[in-house]
């Protein structure tokens, strides 16, 4: 190999930002190189300097962010030095760059092929529109772009993230690279999407020979593709080492925390205590919330047909029951109805058939006072903190709201109680008086917790309330949560796509596909031993640094999943199981018992598909599925 | 194809009715105002039992509802009924003359009045537009791609002068300074084409800070956008993204600033201008008519000028969903 | 403030702000535009001047003195400082009737801004917010009334009815108050599904509720910064209407009429039609200039909040 001359030689690069008082180091004193057909991760939290740095690979730093010092070599030639006609050439043709939001970087107004065609063209000037036009198409078809020939002629808004992202790939690769950043490339993407396209950049990497800088803020996707990594912290590189030796003996103090606290699914000890506890002792509890059965399907317009309407299935058939001082968690991919039950569960909308009972008293067909009264009981917590308390309001005003809007109370009451749940999450009173500009999200978060428990509710709906969070506040309002369960007996739905958080919390779980329930399991069972394929599939597609119990290459998915308004008969699923055989497709299957009352709806959840690849760890007291059934009809 | 017949059977139908509550709107409006049209029609002479004759004749005294079905019904086909006070030979009758009992006959039919003067107002409107596109469009333009600085802010200085300007005023003193004292156009009036110059200029300048802050604002957002930079890094150059894909792309809030500012702006100024330069187009028309409560002409033109507005609006949004196919959706 | 196209797309950071904030930062950001200053006093000195100027040079705007007229605007031959902008055919003196037409158009255009704004935003978020048939109806009888452009809806009835000023005002705000419906429609279309209000009506609020207290604070402070732009445009209004001989009527002076009386002494007498026209252009632009401000600082943060 070519050790002596690396594709990429990065020295000594300080970019500093600059406004009118200060400048500040962004990056500093940073050195890299990276070599022929090598991936060289790059992994920092948001702030760190990533994106800066992956973006003056490509000479992309503008004010106020300004290259103040140091060299980009590209073999050998400085980019910095490099005339701007000289530069605009040789990136998108032999520097390629795919950033994280894949839906924005293309005109939207244009079809894909054709601003793909443009590039080549204008990087590669002789070639002809034919040429060009049939090489798009046939890397559409490496990606695994289905019928590429049609959806060259498709715009940006027509394809999914995850296809929009191939589309990236494509538009990068087009030219045969031989250096291709990418930036947080699968950081918006769906778990089984994204380690879809990390699995497609591993084959493509190794097709195509080109030299790949993978930038990541998560150690468990880096891990994935990375032979070496560096670590940056506060623009400056505090690690480099293999993948392997990062994870086995981080040296730097940042490092090991890193390494440290990346949540665990597999390993022992995942579960906070409470709810090792709580597990399997739901049997003779009350049900606070019981779902019967539920449906709801949207109308929207048929552009195939004049005056046509046609109808997403969005939620279809779900039923399951929470019991008090229970954590439900509620997982599945963007589109699985997740989001529409939870509007169902919060009663925001009503269901088209089926009933939700909350302590036995149905939701729906409530009105007014009735309805008020009961909105007591459950409150729902949403996931932007940003957007969902009134800007206009003081802090106090906004946890007064409900008092008011409930009605009943007097003034000082009500400002005795909003102080006390105020102290009682963590918000100092003097806050009480300020408005929430300044807030960060973790406080924003409290603000609409103490909006929600002023009403003093028995149940809890979090709609992704963690997820846009980082890991330390995600863990100290994972902690509040735990001490409002132990003080008030509160129930939780945790609606969640973090498997990792689910694992920590919840100790049950219920796994969403095409606005079904397919899986409802305990929480041991969910990980370690889950009955439906594509429960495994989704625990193949976490990103990780622990070994997984279920490898990808037999459980990961292809493809997407099927349209909710054109949903295939028999199993829903069946499109894109790997074990899908002959009955799949006349008989859907349901939600049936498996050992110790866990529920799954697939044919083979008795058996049939491989076995974990991990004895489970943590499954002393449940009885794992006994033996295989052999033979399936895959 | 069907997204097109779909488009327009919703939108001509949307169209319809819009146009339907405007007839309605205006006709009650007339109908309810004091001012009774058959004493302008008879002139102030006539006995009180003969206006009572002529207004029960001509179905004056019936129910507004009952008056304007008859209306519509005139209005499908093609009829829009003759001037109160225009004959049939030109010039105005009405009041001065007198006594006489009405007869529609020799009165003027309204879209032949209409008709005559459309061709003026046409020729004045469309060099107002393109006067006003061939200034406004690249001040809009340069602003647009150096948002912020100077060009920006002179674009930002020239349109609010621009729109400070009473067009009336503006009018005045361009007839003023330009003809009466220059001597270098002709102003009031029609003989030929030069006559329109002045007046398409007026209404040239009122139209064009629209335009030039559509332009600058649609061209500075779109250069926002993060399409822009990424183009350049997968290997455009600048000039390219600007030309092929801002440009284009800023043209579909420039078609709606057309479609509905500029028209329903032109429209409203066209009349007011024709008025000031004596111009003899529909303007002039439906102003003298309201001086004189020629009722069926104001209806008329008020009718049509909503049609013109409703018809324009539609193509304007048919052309931008063609650009950009997301509108579609 | 970086306009620069690049740098807002490329260093991401949570710039995530509150609405009342925002407000306030938009009008601190156009305050600072030297444009807005220069507007603002242009602007407010003519107030300061149309409200006390006519006591304060003790000039009256309607006495007739048939010695007096047709005197040029000082600096020109034979003015003089007893009538700084001349006197008219009548001998009136054209800087007190500029003033008072000048007092008389702002009234007019700021209540008839303020009545459409008002029952323009309400429609508007009533449909934006109740959807539906509602919507429905709503939005095709704005589309309506859209239809109509503003003169001629304006001479249609003050031409053939008793123009008073509270009947221009009427004309004026029926004109104008679709602009504002649709506008408030579609903010209201993207705020409903904002999740501070998906958690009002969580908490139990009423809609009507939701739609006063938690959403109105929010989307109209923008709409309304824009709309300064409008008061100068239904001032010109307001003129055409007094040039064509239906705005308010004489004696009280107007710029139309004032302008429309000049018309006939253009050539021995142009003052009397361009200098109060003049005035006129020049408050307007004060106004637009603040307008303008606003309304870029308004864009400017959107654009980069969004």
């Amino acid at each position: 190999m070519s050790e002596a001359h690396p594709i990429l030689r990065v020295r000594d690069l300080t970019v500093e930002l600059q406004s009118a008082a200060s400048r500040r180091k962004v990056l500093d004193s940073v050195s890299l190189d990276l070599h022929a057909d090598e991936v060289l991760g790059i992994i920092g939290e948001s702030g760190s300097g990533k994106t800066v740095l992956s973006r003056a690979m490509v000479n992309w730093v503008s004010r106020p962010l300004e290259m103040t010092s140091g060299q980009i070599f590209y073999h050998g030639e400085d980019l910095r030095q490099m005339p701007v006609r000289q530069l605009q050439v040789l990136r998108g043709r032999k520097i390629s760059y795919i950033g994280a939001d894949p839906t924005s970087a293309l005109d939207p107004t244009l079809p894909i092929g054709h601003q793909i065609v443009e590039k080549l063209k204008s990087v590669e000037p002789g070639i002809s529109e034919a040429d060009a036009r049939k090489r798009v198409i046939e890397t559409l078809q490496a990606v695994r772009i289905p019928s590429a020939a049609e959806r060259f002629n498709e715009f940006p808004f027509q394809f999914s993230g995850g296809m929009m992202q191939r589309v990236m790939i494509v538009d990068a690769l087009v030219t045969s690279p031989d250096l291709l950043v990418a930036d947080n490339i699968t950081q918006p993407l769906d778990v089984t999407v994204a380690a879809q396209i990390l699995r497609l950049l591993r084959d493509l990497q190794a097709e195509y020979r080109t030299a790949i800088l993978f930038v990541s803020s998560l150690l468990g996707v880096v891990n994935d593709i990375a032979d070496k990594v560096l670590v940056l912290a506060n623009g400056r590189v505090v690690e480099r080492q293999s993948m392997q030796g990062i994870l086995q003996s981080p040296e730097h103090e940042y490092t090991r925390h890193l390494v440290r606290d990346m949540p665990r699914i597999w390993e022992a000890q995942s579960e906070v205590p409470a709810v090792r506890a709580r597990v399997n002792s739901n049997h003779g509890r009350e049900a606070i919330l019981s779902v019967r059965d539920v449906s709801r399907t949207y109308a929207t317009k048929d552009r195939s047909r004049l005056f046509g309407k046609q109808y997403v299935q969005a939620v279809r058939g779900v039923s399951f029951d929470v019991y008090k001082g229970d954590s439900l968690g509620i997982v599945g991919e963007s589109g699985c109805g997740k989001s529409s039950l939870s509007r169902l569960l919060s009663r925001l909308e009503e269901p088209d058939s089926g009933k939700i009972l909350f302590k036995g008293q149905d939701v729906g067909g409530l009105r007014g006072t009735a309805l008020l009264n009961l909105r007591r009981g459950f409150q729902l917590l949403l996931q932007d903190p940003y957007n969902s308390i009134p800007s206009h309001l003081t802090i106090g005003r906004t946890v007064a709201e409900p008092l008011i809007i409930h009605g009943g109370r007097s003034k000082a009451e009500i400002r005795e109680k909003v102080a006390e749940t105020m102290a009682e999450v963590g918000l100092g009173p003097e806050l009480a008086h300020s408005l929430p500009v300044g807030l960060s999200a973790g406080q924003r978060q409290r603000v609409n917790i103490a909006r929600a428990m002023v009403l003093e509710p028995e149940l809890l709906i979090l709609d992704e309330t963690l997820s846009a969070l980082d890991q330390v506040e995600q863990a100290k309002l994972l902690g509040l949560f735990e001490k409002l369960q132990v003080r008030h007996g509160m129930t939780y739905i945790y609606i969640s796509h973090d498997l990792g958080m689910v694992r920590r919390v919840c100790s049950r779980v219920a796994v969403m596909y095409l606005g079904r329930v397919v899986e409802l399991a305990g929480n041991g069972t969910t990980f370690f031993n889950p009955g439906h394929p594509y429960t495994r599939a989704l625990l193949s597609a976490v990103p990780a640094i622990e070994h997984r119990p279920y490898d990808a290459a037999t459980y990961l998915l292809e493809g997407e999943p099927p349209n909710p308004i054109n949903i295939p008969p028999g199993c829903s699923f069946r499109t894109r199981c790997p074990f899908a055989f002959g009955r799949c497709a006349k008989d859907e299957p349901t939600l049936l018992a498996r050992g110790s009352g866990d529920l799954a709806a697939c044919h083979l959840a008795e058996g049939g598909m491989p076995a974990p690849g991990m004895s489970p760890a943590g499954l002393h007291d449940l009885n794992p599925v006994p033996a295989l059934r052999s033979g399936t009809g895959a | 194809m069907l997204f097109a017949v779909d488009f327009f059977l919703r939108r001509l139908v949307q169209g319809l009715v819009i146009v339907v509550l405007v007839a309605m709107l205006i006709f009650t409006l007339l109908r309810v105002v004091p001012g009774d049209p058959v004493r302008i029609m008879l002139g102030p002479m006539v006995t009180a039992e003969m206006a009572e004759e002529t207004a029960q004749k001509m179905g004056l005294r019936d129910p507004v509802p009952v008056q304007f079905i008859r209306y519509a019904a005139q209005v499908i086909s093609g009829d829009f009924g003759h001037s109160f006070v225009r004959s049939a030979q030109g010039g105005s009758t009405g009041g001065s003359r007198g006594g006489d009992t009405f007869d529609a006959s020799n009165r003027a039919p309204v879209m032949g009045l209409i008709l005559t003067a459309l061709p003026y107002s046409l020729l004045l409107a469309g060099l107002a537009l393109g006067i006003s596109l061939v200034i406004s469009l690249p001040i809009g333009i340069v602003a647009g791609l150096f948002s912020g600085r100077w060009p920006d802010r002179l674009a930002l200085y020239l349109s609010s002068l621009f729109v400070s300007l009473p067009n009336i005023w503006l009018a005045l003193v361009l007839i003023f300074l330009v003809s009466v004292k220059g001597g270098l156009l002709p102003a009031i009036g029609y003989q030929n084409w030069t006559y329109a110059i002045l007046p398409a200029l007026v209404l040239a300048i009122e139209l064009s800070p629209v335009f030039i802050r559509s332009a600058s604002v649609a061209v500075s957002s779109n250069m926002m956008e993060s399409y822009v930079p990424s183009g350049i890094i997968r290997g455009l150059s600048r000039p390219r993204m600007i030309v092929a894909h801002v440009l284009r792309n800023s043209m579909i809030p420039l078609l709606n600033v057309v479609g509905i500012q500029a028209i329903g702006l032109l429209l409203g100024s066209l009349f007011v201008i024709e008025y000031a330069f004596n111009y003899p187009g529909v303007g002039l028309l439906m102003i003298n008519a309201v001086f004189q409560r020629d009722f069926p002409v104001i209806q008329a033109i008020a009718i049509l000028a909503c049609t013109v507005l409703v018809l324009v609006n539609i193509l304007v949004d048919f052309a931008a969903t063609t650009i950009d196919r997301r509108l579609q959706y | 403030m970086t306009p620069e196209l690049v740098s807002t797309t490329s260093v991401a950071q949570p710039t995530l702000r509150g609405q009342r904030w925002l407000s306030a930062t938009m009008f601190i950001n156009a305050w600072r535009t030297t444009e807005f200053r220069i507007g603002f006093f242009v602007f407010f000195g003519l107030i300061v001047l149309s409200v006390l100027g006519p006591s304060l040079f003790g000039v009256s705007p309607t006495k007739i003195s048939v010695t007096d007229k047709f005197l040029p605007p000082i600096g020109f031959e034979g003015g003089n400082w007893a009538h700084v902008l001349g006197t008219d055919q009548l001998g009136r003196d054209l800087f007190a009737r500029s003033l008072i037409g000048l007092r008389n158009a702002l009234m007019i255009g700021l209540i008839s801004v303020v009545g459409m704004f008002l029952l323009g935003s309400a429609i508007g978020m009533i449909a934006g917010y109740v959807g539906g048939w509602v919507d429905l109806i709503l939005m095709r009888i704005t589309d309506a009334q859209m239809a109509i452009p503003v003169i001629i809806l304006a001479i249609t009835i003050l031409g053939v009815s008793r123009p008073t000023p509270f009947s221009i005002v009427c004309v004026l705000i029926l004109a104008g108050w679709p602009a504002y419906a649709r506008t408030a429609r579609s903010v209201m279309l993207s705020e409903r599904r904002k999740e501070y209000v998906r958690a009002a009506k969580i908490l139990g609020a009423s809609d009507l509720r939701i739609m006063i207290v938690h959403i109105a604070p929010n989307i109209l402070p923008p709409i309304a910064f824009v709309a300064v732009l409008e008061v100068a445009r239904m001032m010109i209004i307001e003129a055409i209407l007094g040039f064509i001989g239906i705005g308010i009527q004489p004696p009280t002076p107007t710029f139309g009429t004032i302008i429309a009386d000049g018309t006939k002494y253009l050539m021995n007498a142009w003052w009397i039609t361009t200098v109060p026209g003049l005035l006129l252009a020049i408050s307007l632009c004060g106004i637009n200039l603040m307008g303008g401000a606003l309304e870029r600082a308004r864009n400017k943060l959107l654009q980069g909040v969004s």
